[in-house]
């Protein structure tokens, strides 16, 4: 599909957390976060770390050179759901 | 080892070859490369689109047909001025604990509302695309359903377009 979409002129990037599926069709630009899946832009709540990686994905958008190449955003799982954990604690006593 | 080394991990390394080995023909292969497409202006007057296989839909729709066998082809829009309270998911193919919490760390629609508003990037197209991964055939995936939302991200006029394949 971002082969279809980029073949239209319109360029595309994609973000994926299983770099081996990415690696095996070549889409034209991607960025791999090791997060789990169906947590691409992280963990609930983190709003600034959901954009981060957005942003992430969008400057290799622009910077990519060549077709096929992923960039890999240095995060970690471990960290991101730390973080959101001190974020959902925050809010359950705010609540 | 760095998160920024190349040896980062994924957390469920091998999908690939699992889901290859569970059903036959599922997975893409490419072997050639296709030519990149340049943005031709900057991100803070380009037009947005977001593609997704995460199954997310406006409430009201007809739901992605999650039990057939070969997978559901036809794609849904949603409207980029949505809120998450107007939308919902239907698929059964990755965990959703995160998203029913808070639909943005697969659907980041507010995140991109937001990057819109501050002028990071130009704008967003009056609808996103959305889908489910859960497809069996790719060649017919190749010939349909991936060239149907090319043609409908093309429609709207969209400079760059952002993909997460859930």
């Amino acid at each position: 599909m971002q082969r279809a979409i980029e073949r239209k002129g319109i360029p595309t990037i994609s973000i994926t957390v299983a770099r081996d599926v990415t690696e095996h069709c070549q889409p034209p630009r991607a960025v791999f976060v090791p997060f789990m899946m169906g947590h691409h832009f992280g963990v609930p709540f983190h709003s600034e770390l959901q954009q981060r990686l957005i942003l992430a994905a969008l400057k290799h958008l622009v910077a990519a050179q060549r077709s096929g190449q992923i960039e890999i955003v240095p995060v970690t799982w471990a960290q991101a759901r730390q973080e959101g954990k001190a974020i959902e604690q925050a809010m359950s006593i705010r609540n | 080892m760095t998160a920024h080394s190349s040896e980062a991990k994924q957390l469920r390394p091998g999908l690939w070859e699992t889901i290859n080995e569970r059903y036959p023909g599922s997975m893409i292969t490419k072997d050639d490369l296709v030519p990149l497409a340049r943005l031709r202006k900057p991100l803070s007057e380009a037009r947005l689109t977001f593609v997704s296989s995460a199954g997310v839909q406006p409430k009201g729709t007809m739901p992605f047909d999650v039990a057939h066998p070969i997978g559901d082809f036809s794609f849904r829009r949603v409207p980029s001025d949505a809120s998450p309270a107007a939308l919902e998911i239907h698929q059964i193919k990755y965990p959703t604990n995160g998203a029913l919490k808070d639909l943005n760390v697969i659907f980041p629609i507010e995140r991109l509302q937001e990057l819109a508003a501050a002028g990071v990037i130009g704008g967003l197209t009056p609808n996103f695309f959305s889908f489910i991964g859960y497809q069996m055939d790719p060649a017919r995936f190749e010939r349909t359903l991936a060239e149907e939302i090319a043609e409908a991200v093309a429609a709207e006029r969209a400079d760059a377009a952002l993909l997460c394949p859930a």
